[in-house]
């Protein structure tokens, strides 16, 4: 499903990635984990072609990224969920307006889109609050709602980075729970996280980076 | 997502956008329409400027001279001579006494000086103009040069020298007025473009969250592409609209110099109007396609 070889990645000078190759197959949960700096965002961004590699190649369900055009890529990532830290949620547009909008790019007809919307928040907890405002929400619901909207195109990997970062120990709970049973709908999900109490106790594959390079 | 759709999300987009940007929106529209505005009085005064040349070249007169002792006849065939040159039309006759009358009424007190004359020196003369009034000094000179030729007149007169520096005159308003006017262009879509790059770097995270859910790129720019349009048309109508009071407010619509009228004060036509639309048109559209291609790295 996803495929890294020999991937580094640098700024400027400075390498944020060093010959990283990491292979994660269709329908696992992998963790990302790591200090600060290690390169965990660096790494997902360019799984999602936010980034393009320094050296290396990378495979996203058989399609190399490096020989993609922007278009393609356009429609690739329309089978990649994004989760952020900071949700990236747009203020002035409601809940439902929200999780609407990564439906409506791909040209879904708006009872469709307005179908699955409404699924998707009932399954998140957040039917209630279809026409509320972001900023009327709490963290973990802000949260909740960028999970449902990068859940509507039903992609073939989720990818988050420090989804909890801002979030009490309860609700991560709650998101955690909201992550596994989307990986056991069948979608790949890679979470990059610092969080050690996420991974402790986990069962699942963690892939440990420091100073760019890969230690599992 | 069928055409119509499309083009449905997109303007319900842009409406709403605007809506929900009102201040930012206003800003850059009066940005627009102060530039236009400033671009539609150079308009206005060249379009005054070239309606006061056409209308003093079309007041241009020919004086055609007679030789003296001239019957019907003879006058006849000078007349036919005039009216064959194109656009020429006689203003009037002016006969021996009459031209004299004239000469003694200019010098006033001093008429007596003319009075005393035991014959009248002054020709009889015909006052030609043309009607399409658009001669050049060239064609002045051939029909000077022709009328000359016809028998009976004696000589054929008109301002030269005066003609020659409003052609100068002209021409080099002409040039000036397409440097400053292309000069004018570049500052206004220069302005427009910085106005409008500010009113979308405010929106950043938005094109930014499009480009992450998979939006392409024509999808994220057309919204943006039609509030420029949008906020350009309804520039050009302020800008016309604040003209247009300006130039009602002006009452003295002639200029008048030493008691005669120099030129009338005209505004716009239509095809002037259309200018300015469709320039604030363009400059709404294509700022906001500068602006925006600067926010399209992800």
């Amino acid at each position: 499903m996803i495929q890294l070889f020999r991937v580094s990645k640098y700024f400027g000078a400075k390498a944020a990635l060093k010959e990283v190759s990491v292979r994660i197959r269709k329908g696992e949960f992998v963790f990302v984990t790591g200090p600060s700096g290690a390169g965990k965002t660096t790494l997902l961004r360019l799984m999602f072609g936010a980034e393009q590699p320094t050296e290396g190649q990378i495979l996203i369900n058989g399609i190399n990224l490096s020989r993609v055009g922007r278009s393609k890529l356009d429609f690739l990532r329309r089978k990649i969920g994004f989760v952020f830290q900071d949700f990236k949620l747009l203020h002035r547009r409601t809940v439902l307006q929200n999780v609407a909008l990564a439906s409506e790019v791909t040209g879904e007809k708006w009872t469709t889109t307005r179908k699955k919307t409404h699924q998707l928040l009932r399954a998140v907890g957040l039917a209630a609050k279809e026409q509320a405002y972001p900023l009327e929400l709490s963290g973990g619901e802000q949260q909740r709602v960028a999970i449902a909207r990068a859940m509507i195109n039903d992609p073939l990997i989720l990818l988050a980075d420090e989804p909890t970062g801002n979030l009490d120990p309860e609700i991560t709970r709650d998101i955690m729970i909201l992550f596994r049973s989307i990986n056991l709908r069948g979608t790949t999900v890679v979470i990059a996280t610092h969080n050690k109490e996420l991974l402790r106790n986990t069962d699942q594959r963690i892939v440990f980076l420091q100073n760019g390079v890969i230690h599992e | 997502m069928g055409k119509l759709r499309l083009w449905l999300y997109y303007f319900k987009h842009a409406f709403s956008s605007i809506l929900g940007n009102r201040l930012i929106y206003l800003i850059s529209t009066g940005t627009i329409s102060i530039s236009l505005l400033l671009f539609g009085t150079f308009v206005l005064i060249s379009a005054n400027f070239s309606n006061w040349v056409q209308s003093w070249e079309k007041s241009l007169s020919l004086s055609v001279y007679l030789e003296n002792g001239m019957d019907d006849q003879q006058k006849e065939e000078v007349e036919k001579a005039i009216q064959r040159l194109p656009g020429a039309q006689i203003k009037e006759f002016i006969s021996k006494d009459r031209a004299m009358r004239d000469l003694a009424e200019t010098l006033g007190s001093q008429a007596g000086f003319v009075e005393g004359l035991s014959k009248n020196p002054l020709p009889a003369s015909y006052e030609v103009v043309f009607r399409n009034g658009d001669l050049s000094r060239e064609e002045l000179k051939q029909i000077k040069a022709s009328l000359e030729k016809v028998e009976g007149v004696e000589e054929v007169q008109y301002s030269e020298q005066w003609l020659e520096q409003v052609e100068g005159f002209v021409h080099i308003t002409r040039i000036l007025g397409l440097v400053v006017g292309g000069l004018l262009c570049v500052a206004v879509l220069f302005i427009v473009t910085n106005t409008i790059k500010l009113a979308i770097y405010s929106r950043r995270d938005e094109i930014e969250i499009y480009k992450l859910v998979g939006a392409t790129d024509w999808f994220v720019k057309t919204p943006f592409l039609i509030e420029g349009a949008i906020q350009g048309i309804l520039g050009a109508g302020v800008a016309l609209s604040v003209l247009y009071m300006a130039y009602s407010l002006f009452t003295v619509r002639t200029i008048q110099l030493f008691g005669l009228p120099v030129m009338d004060v005209i505004f716009l036509n239509t095809w002037q109007h259309a200018l300015i639309v469709f320039l604030g048109l363009v400059l709404g559209l294509l700022g906001s396609f500068v602006a925006i291609g600067r926010f399209f790295r992800f």
